[in-house]
């Protein structure tokens, strides 16, 4: 393939740029994110090939999380790209202390929170095979009992305000996002899937024994770490999947008794703590009739914008949410036109997503999930130019 | 329905499985029909189960103890069903893909399934082409089932299928795939017979190919 004529893009504006976009004004294009969370990302497969694709030189690229087997941007790509957004990743299950065991057929390991991974060796992803409260009949008081990880330990921010500074004197903005999983998902971890859903509908009291233990653990993060980055950061990321492809995986009524008064009470602590920083939040799927509820508990920016999923079709988010919140996402559909689509049908995609999620401000440009390791990179740099010329206009 | 029969029913759509047992139990007791009692308590609860998912009263959650509380049931019953040559709706195979390790949406369909009196055999997660022929010939089903939850293992749909073709067994058993990324498009251009986006659509699609057989 012949390579296109990418110009470098000067970084100077970045976090002006991406920060005029959050406040709903319109920047002179719009904002691109690639790498700064875990939930906006690339696969360390495809970023080798992007790289090759872009003529820039190998690396060994350094992974942000392992479970994911996203690669963390080097700076020459962000440069090349034009990325405005660097994240900050605090040390946790997916990127510290990641011992790998050799079981043969598959890699395993077991990380802090005593949960086992499995990565079969012909298959690219990690996945939970035992969770470590799995067993029946479980009790809120062993819930309380089980040795959860530190959150609250300092090593885990090492150095990251340094490196904030040093992308901040980049120009670019700054993210830093948590070290577990939303408050639901890490808690279908611990317990597994299935059986928390269960503890859900059948055993409130254990079920809220997990959702409080995961608030807790968030919160001894968060005032751990933001004293000493609030002032260096521009967003920060939370995140939890509460939507299906075409509706909910509990119901609203269930989310608003059990779930939305502890991520009020997370957000309400984050907006203490950094009050200049924006509140980010990532959830999956159609998650419509929550939204309403996530903007009266103060969520600012909406990650990642799920645009085939039911009741998530960009325009309509966008003319009645619009004013409430800002887009981050939405910009290129993951399931099927990214990996599998033509160069043009992901240009023709790209155009229409910002069209709908652009005017007026209030959106940065992100790709609806983690870019896979069989997305050809023709496509992203199809993406990348149709964000170039749609987003100007933006 | 009869007052043992509507507890049999009100224990499964409301998940609770200590109810159900004590209410299969009192059926038994009272003389009740084990087909009776499979029918009009627990399917009727099931296909009801899957009828308040689709109009968005009932979630995964309250899904998912509803089957539970009928495998509960089930269980109890089980023996009597057998005694008296009770058949089943139907056996299917199913499995998530090779390279695939996840299992909730397959889980789920199972036990929709078996809600809906098919025999079930789960071959679990990442199970190869060659698992999937060697089931269908031991255990000669009428569908095999297929899920897959990622963009990068739904070729191995394809490829099971081929698999099926090669070993000549293509044409005794009708392919039914589901999960996220797949699609109606997705499910016809690789040649399965079927596809349904959640637990309760697969249950009807299943039920219609069985009768159409």
């Amino acid at each position: 393939m012949t390579l296109p004529a990418l110009s470098p893009l000067s970084a100077t504006g970045s976090r002006e740029r991406l920060l005029a976009a959050l406040n709903h004004r319109e920047p002179d294009r719009v904002p691109f994110d690639l790498g700064s969370t875990q939930v906006t990302g690339i696969h360390v497969v495809a970023y080798q090939n992007l790289r090759a694709a872009l003529g820039l030189p190998p690396v060994t690229p350094t992974l942000c999380d392992t479970i994911q087997q996203l690669a963390l941007p080097d700076d020459d790509l962000i440069e090349r790209l034009g990325v405005d957004v660097r994240g900050l990743f605090p040390l946790n299950s997916h990127n510290w202390n990641i011992v790998d065991v050799d079981q043969g057929e598959a890699w395993e390991y077991h990380d802090e929170w005593g949960i086992t991974h499995r990565r079969p060796k012909d298959v690219l992803y990690y996945s939970v095979v035992k969770s470590p409260l799995a067993a029946d009949p479980l009790t809120p008081e062993a819930v309380a009992a089980h040795p959860w990880p530190w959150t609250g330990d300092p090593r885990r921010i090492a150095g990251l305000r340094e490196l904030a500074l040093a992308y901040r004197a980049q120009g670019r903005a700054v993210m830093v996002k948590g070290v577990l999983a939303g408050i639901f998902e890490m808690s279908q971890r611990v317990r597994g899937m299935q059986a928390l859903l269960m503890d859900l509908a059948a055993d409130e009291r254990l079920a809220c024994a997990f959702l409080d233990k995961m608030l807790e653990l968030k919160l001894a993060f968060w005032e751990m770490a933001l004293p000493q980055l609030a002032d260096v950061v521009d967003v920060i990321s939370e995140a939890d999947d509460y939507g299906t492809q075409t509706s909910q995986l509990v119901s609203p009524r269930m989310f608003r008794k059990l779930f939305k008064p502890r991520l009020a009470a997370l957000f309400a602590r984050l907006k203490q703590l950094a009050p200049n920083a924006k509140r980010f939040f990532h959830s999956d799927g159609n998650i419509r009739p929550i939204l309403p509820d996530l903007i009266e508990i103060d969520v600012e920016v909406l990650n990642p914008i799920h645009i085939t999923a039911t009741g998530m079709e960009p325009a309509a988010l966008k003319r009645d949410f619009g004013r409430d919140l800002a887009f981050w996402g939405g910009g290129v559909e993951t399931q099927s036109v990214l990996p599998f689509g033509t160069p043009q049908d992901v240009r023709d995609n790209v155009k229409r997503n910002i069209e709908a999620l652009a005017p007026g401000g209030g959106y940065v440009f992100n790709t609806i999930h983690n870019i896979q390791a069989d997305v050809p990179p023709e496509n992203v740099l199809a993406m990348w130019e149709a964000l170039r010329e749609g987003g100007a206009a933006h | 329905m009869n007052e043992y029969i509507r507890a049999v029913y009100e224990g499964v759509l409301n998940g609770e499985g200590e109810a159900t047992t004590t209410a299969v139990a009192a059926a038994l007791q009272a003389g009740q029909g084990p087909a009776h009692i499979l029918t009009d308590g627990m399917i009727a609860a099931m296909a009801e189960v899957g009828r308040l998912f689709e109009q968005g009263d009932y979630f995964v959650p309250e899904m998912l103890i509803a089957a539970r509380a009928m495998q509960a049931g089930l269980e109890l019953l089980r023996p009597h069903l057998v005694q008296a040559d009770i058949k089943s709706s139907g056996k299917i195979v199913l499995g998530t893909v090779k390279g695939d390790l996840h299992d909730i949406g397959k889980n789920l369909v199972g036990m929709m399934l078996e809600g809906a009196a098919f025999d079930i055999v789960d071959l679990g997660v990442d199970v190869p082409p060659q698992k999937f022929v060697d089931a269908v010939r031991a255990h000669q089903p009428q569908i095999v089932a297929l899920s897959a939850l990622l963009t990068t293992t739904m070729p191995n749909m394809k490829a099971t299928l081929d698999a099926l073709t090669a070993a000549g067994l293509r044409d005794q058993v009708r392919v039914i795939v589901g999960g996220a990324p797949v699609t109606e498009v997705f499910a016809q251009k690789i040649g399965a017979d079927g596809y349904a986006p959640d637990a309760s659509r697969a249950v009807t699609l299943a039920k219609s190919l069985v009768a159409a057989a």
